[in-house]
């Protein structure tokens, strides 16, 4: 049976919309997001810029759009190298025993005290700030929440009939990991990434605004909320839209993911 | 019990330890000379030798390490390349402007939290419990620096009524100090509370559905009595785990408020500290923020035991 | 056992009330707000690394320090001119190479000591002995220093140099006592007509006003000089009523909301601060003259101000600010004309070609930074921007290291040109021509230093040797009722002694 909640509904077009939006930006942009038009500087929104232009005259409405490009594949990486090194972890977790296993959720708490803008700052430094860095240290940050995670749900699958057979029937641990955990837990990882995500892009707008996300001039909405900065008094607008880009994106993605935990296991409600 | 307190110090102190290894590590591949940029542009290449010898950073990587952390341990935290003067003082002081912004930040997410993430659980198929619902969520959403510059909009610049930025010790002008604290712990704690407000709301709707209400209610107990006795204690477990845990997001997350505040805090030291490659005092400030994480982490555990009876038959 | 939680949690708290009650940030701001009628509060940005700006660069500490704290023998007006400060007068011998200084005798140091000749013997000799900044180099002209008397120092020179008293007015011309360099990083002890009151780092320094002072006293008793690293949060300041005054204004599109208030006034004059657009000179896509013009011709001058600077800032055409003896206006040098500059680039070669553009973190340097990509990008180069962390990886980078094709940034120190433009500095710029221009304005009288640092500027600028995007603007904002802000910042310093409240 099929469970449609608002949450899902809300939060999955939100995030279709983003997605189209960079999407269609790889093919179509009302200006070029990158063009510097000192003539045209500071406009109001009108009818050929629907959303004004910056302090370079860049068109603010096709900086939105190729942003969101920076925005999702910030969010892709971090989430991607958060799930690959910490699904493995937390499956490996729960089955191997005592003592490994406190092992691995020891060395998991510990990367907890270095949240993403520490990890993010030192990487910067050292490699120089871009979204690379940025978004392998967010990703990194972002390893303990899914070994947890996958942890308590690998634990979970374990007790199940059909494991429980299978090691009783002597099968290698590794078989069982791929053929009945794994699939079993990847709801759980849909869920835990749309949070992720949700936090990459918080994390990236904090980066970018602090100096050590996205360097110029490939459009990044933390940035261009650095950017509006000067302009608070003269020009509120510079400042709001991507303000509320990030905090629609963000939003999108939690109703996503409360919508996906909801659709999948009602018992997991509302539980982190 | 003992012996789970043993366990914990243990597993602790070995945090502690490789905490300080990495850290260490992470500072010693940072590339840029600390000595030559604490000279300066153009100083010659044999008095930045010169200012390497002085600062120690000729020895082997080993023999640094254990220098600082004996340091460290003796309450030592060296001077500063840049600066030229001692750590520890720096680090005491910025401490402790951090901490007020973030246990302000806490109690403020906390009194937000309470009884928002409450009235959402006993709501919860209504629509007003759906309504703030929403707004938490939108809450969730906006980020700590954007609220704060929102915040400086709205009152200090439009309305004039609290000032813009800047930090005035307690023991100074309290009067002040707390003029200065409410927009920045605002910042910090409005954005938390929504977040800990999911988890007051999950929490308490777990104590809603459980069977020693039901019978508390049964027994006669008028229901908001009920929750308070029974159920604060048990809701108070989880959300004091997602506390502690949420401490490093907050102490990092102070940093962006503090630029835009100009709050001498801890998170600025460190951003200034990464800047002119003053290692010595990024290393320390670093190991500063670990150690309070995992030193409130710690207690958050041992908390966890002391609050919830069921946790301390020994087993995991 | 809910009592032993409990307690554990009180106590636990109650612990950490009394820490952070004690003291919490007691090293930050010290007392008096700026209402009261003899104290000022001045925002800046570029808080100094240390006091000491004999071992650390940057223009944070003199900013500060020189003509404040510190004192010099002889120092510049308001109209550039070299005039007496400790020295009450001075006498060149006829070859030029002996100066004879008159010393006032009633100055006298923070730590009660006199300041006599036999100090200034002491400063000078220290510079080349103590001091690790580049800009020693300057005093390495100076072939004995000597106490006639208490009142009189005689200096000798290897060789006549008009440069030398110049950089005297400048911080390697700083009077030092011999009995208090123990602490220069963190308790400066100087002459000036303030003395150092307290540092909070991360936050302000604190100046007082040295009663002892020889010289006329300053109005104000406490200038509270307080750092901001965010543009934004330092005009916010002014406008809650934080400081009295923003030294600098880092961003200039938000002045609308002083100008348009009765309650400010605003100052916009010139600076030392010439922004460069340098080449890499040693690097063979800039060997060809061409390319080299090419590139200044791209560029849309007056559009880039406006751009990335609000339109504040003069437009220069080499390295000398008005405010030197010897400035022309030389931008009708290579001026704007794309089409120009596109046939040059086929001439040379070079149209197609890849420029990495290393810009430093600095907001001016990133956002002049875009505006040069696109502009450059639109005659035919392809422009690659990176952004390398001021200081310390542009200074690795381009700096030390010259890997680099082209980079921006402001070089604020006063009469920079031969420092700037020489083959060991990162512009690798090699010319015997321009050699010896500055050789000749350096021995010369006075006529012929003017006449040989014009030949030079000219030089430069025809052998395109890096583009001038614009000169800093002197931006002050202040409240309307404090008077002595400077109009040009022609010096290192920012002179506090004559600031007052009407």
């Amino acid at each position: 049976m099929r469970r449609l909640n608002p949450s899902l509904i809300a939060g999955g077009l939100i995030v279709g919309i983003v997605v189209l939006m960079a999407l269609v930006s790889f093919v179509w942009t009302p200006y070029d997001a990158t063009f510097v038009n000192p003539a045209a500087r500071l406009a109001k929104p009108s009818w050929s810029h629907w959303f004004g232009t910056d302090k370079f005259g860049r068109d603010v409405l096709s900086q939105i759009m190729v942003g969101s490009r920076t925005t999702l594949f910030v969010g892709v990486v971090a989430v991607g190298v958060a799930a690959v090194i910490g699904v493995p972890l937390g499956i490996l977790a729960a089955m191997a025993r005592r003592w490994p296993s406190e092992l691995i959720m020891r060395t998991n708490d510990l990367l907890l005290a270095f949240p993403a803008l520490l990890l993010a700052i030192m990487f910067g430094a050292v490699f120089g700030a871009s979204t690379l860095t940025a978004m392998i240290a967010i990703g990194i940050a972002s390893v303990p929440s899914f070994a947890r995670v996958i942890r308590s749900g690998a634990l979970q699958v374990m007790r199940t009939e059909y494991v429980l057979a299978a090691r009783a029937a002597g099968r290698q641990p590794f078989p069982i990991a791929v053929r009945h955990v794994l699939p079993n837990v990847t709801s759980l990882i849909t869920v835990q990434a749309s949070v992720s995500f949700a936090i990459a892009v918080l994390a990236e707008a904090a980066l970018s605004f602090l100096g050590y996300g996205t360097p110029p001039p490939t459009p990044s909405w933390g940035r261009m909320l650095q950017e509006s900065q000067e302009f608070l008094f003269s020009a509120p607008r510079l400042a709001i839209f991507p303000g509320v880009a990030i905090a629609i994106a963000v939003l999108g993605f939690n109703l996503l993911g409360d919508g996906l935990r909801d659709r999948f296991d009602p018992k997991l409600e509302d539980r982190r | 019990m003992i012996v789970r307190l043993i366990e914990r110090t243990a597993v602790l102190l070995v945090s502690l330890a490789v905490s300080s290894v990495l850290v260490f590590a992470f500072m010693a591949v940072l590339p840029g000379d600390p000595a030559r940029v604490a000279l300066g542009v153009n100083a010659s290449d044999q008095t930045v030798a010169e200012l390497r010898r002085q600062f120690g950073l000729d020895r082997p990587l080993p023999t640094q390490y254990v220098d600082w952390l004996g340091g460290l341990l003796r309450g030592d935290f060296g001077t500063s390349y840049v600066s030229k003067a001692a750590i520890g003082p720096q680090v005491f002081d910025r401490l402790q402007v951090t901490l007020w912004l973030v246990v302000a930040g806490m109690v403020i997410a906390l009194l937000v939290a309470a009884p928002a993430g409450t009235v959402m659980a006993a709501r919860h198929r209504k629509v007003s419990g759906l309504a703030l619902s929403a707004v938490s969520q939108l809450g969730v959403a906006v980020p700590a620096f954007l609220a704060g510059i929102l915040l400086i909009m709205l009152f200090a610049v439009k309305l004039g009524w609290l000032p813009a930025n800047g930090w005035t010790p307690p023991a100074q002008d309290p009067a002040m100090f707390l003029k200065q604290l409410i927009l920045p712990a605002l910042s910090l704690g409005l954005v938390q509370g929504a977040v800990l407000t999911r988890y007051v709301r999950s929490a308490v709707l777990d104590v809603l559905r459980e069977d020693y209400l039901r019978t508390a209610r049964a027994k006669g107990l008028r229901p908001f009595p009920a929750l308070w006795r029974h159920g604060i204690r048990n809701a108070a477990v989880p959300v004091v785990t997602v506390l502690g845990l949420q401490l490093a997001t907050l102490l990092i997350g102070a940093v962006v408020v503090e630029r835009v505040f100009v709050i001498p805090g801890l998170g600025s030291l460190l951003l200034d500290g990464v800047s002119n490659r003053d290692l010595l005092l990024v290393q320390d400030v670093v190991m500063v923020l670990v150690v309070a994480v995992l030193v409130v982490n710690f207690v958050v555990d041992l908390l966890y035991v002391a609050l919830d009876p069921r946790l301390r038959v020994g087993s995991r | 056992m809910k009592s032993y939680a409990r307690a554990v949690a009180l106590v636990a708290s109650a612990a950490l009330l009394v820490l952070t009650a004690c003291s919490a940030g007691s090293s930050t701001t010290p007392g008096s707000s700026p209402g009261a009628s003899q104290s000022l509060s001045i925002g800046l940005v570029a808080e100094p690394a240390s006091l000491d700006f004999t071992t650390t660069d940057g223009a944070a500490i003199p900013q500060a320090l020189l003509g404040n704290v510190y004192e010099t023998l002889v120092k510049q007006d308001d109209s550039g001119k070299i005039v007496p400060s400790l020295a009450k007068s001075w006498t060149t011998s006829p070859d030029r190479k002996t100066y004879t200084f008159d010393l006032v005798d009633n100055a006298k140091f923070t730590n009660d000591k006199p300041f006599t000749a036999a100090d200034a013997v002491f400063s000078i000799n220290r510079v080349k002995t103590a001091w690790t900044i580049s800009l020693k180099s300057a005093m390495d002209v100076v072939q004995e220093a000597k106490a006639l008397s208490p009142t009189q120092l005689q200096v000798t020179l290897s060789k006549p140099s008009n440069d030398w008293l110049f950089r005297m007015t400048t911080r390697i011309g700083a009077m030092f006592s011999e009995s208090g360099v123990s602490a220069l990083a963190t308790d400066p002890i100087g002459t000036g007509p303030f003395k150092f009151s307290k540092w909070n780092r991360g936050d302000s320094i604190v100046l007082q006003r040295n009663d002892n002072y020889w010289g006329s006293k300053p109005f104000f008793n406490q200038i509270t000089l307080k750092y901001f690293k965010d543009p934004t949060a330092l005009n916010n300041a002014l406008l809650t009523g934080t400081i009295n005054v923003i030294g600098a204004v880092q961003a200039p599109e938000a002045l609308k909301q002083f100008t348009s208030n009765s309650k400010y006034q605003v100052i916009e004059g010139t600076t030392n601060g010439e922004v460069l657009l340098s080449f890499n000179n040693s690097k063979p896509v800039f060997s060809d003259i061409r390319t080299r013009q090419a590139i200044r011709q791209a560029i849309d001058h007056k559009a880039l101000l406006d751009t990335c600077f609000a339109g504040r800032g003069k437009l220069i055409g080499s390295m000398v600010p008005p405010t030197d003896p010897w400035y022309e206006d030389l931008t009708g040098i290579d001026p704007y004309d794309p089409a120009k500059a596109k046939s040059l680039l086929q001439a040379s070669g070079a149209a197609g070609k890849t420029l990495r553009l290393r810009l430093p973190t600095l907001p001016y340097a990133t956002s002049c930074g875009q505006v040069v990509k696109s502009q450059l990008e639109q005659v035919g180069l392809k422009v690659q921007i990176d952004q390398l962390e001021f200081p310390a990886a542009w200074l690795t980078t381009v700096f030390k290291n010259a890997d680099y094709d082209m980079s921006i940034i402001a070089h604020v120190e006063p009469r920079d040109l031969g420092a700037v433009f020489k083959p060991t500095y990162y512009t690798r710029y090699d010319d015997p021509t321009l050699q010896q221009d500055l050789a000749a304005a350096d021995a010369g009288d006075e006529a012929a230093q003017v006449d040989n640092m014009k030949k030079a500027a000219r030089r430069i600028s025809e052998q395109a040797a890096a583009d001038w995007l614009f000169l800093l603007p002197n931006l002050i904002v202040a409240d309307k009722n404090v008077t002595g802000l400077p109009q040009n910042a022609i010096t290192e310093s920012f002179d506090l002694s004559r600031l007052a409240r009407s």
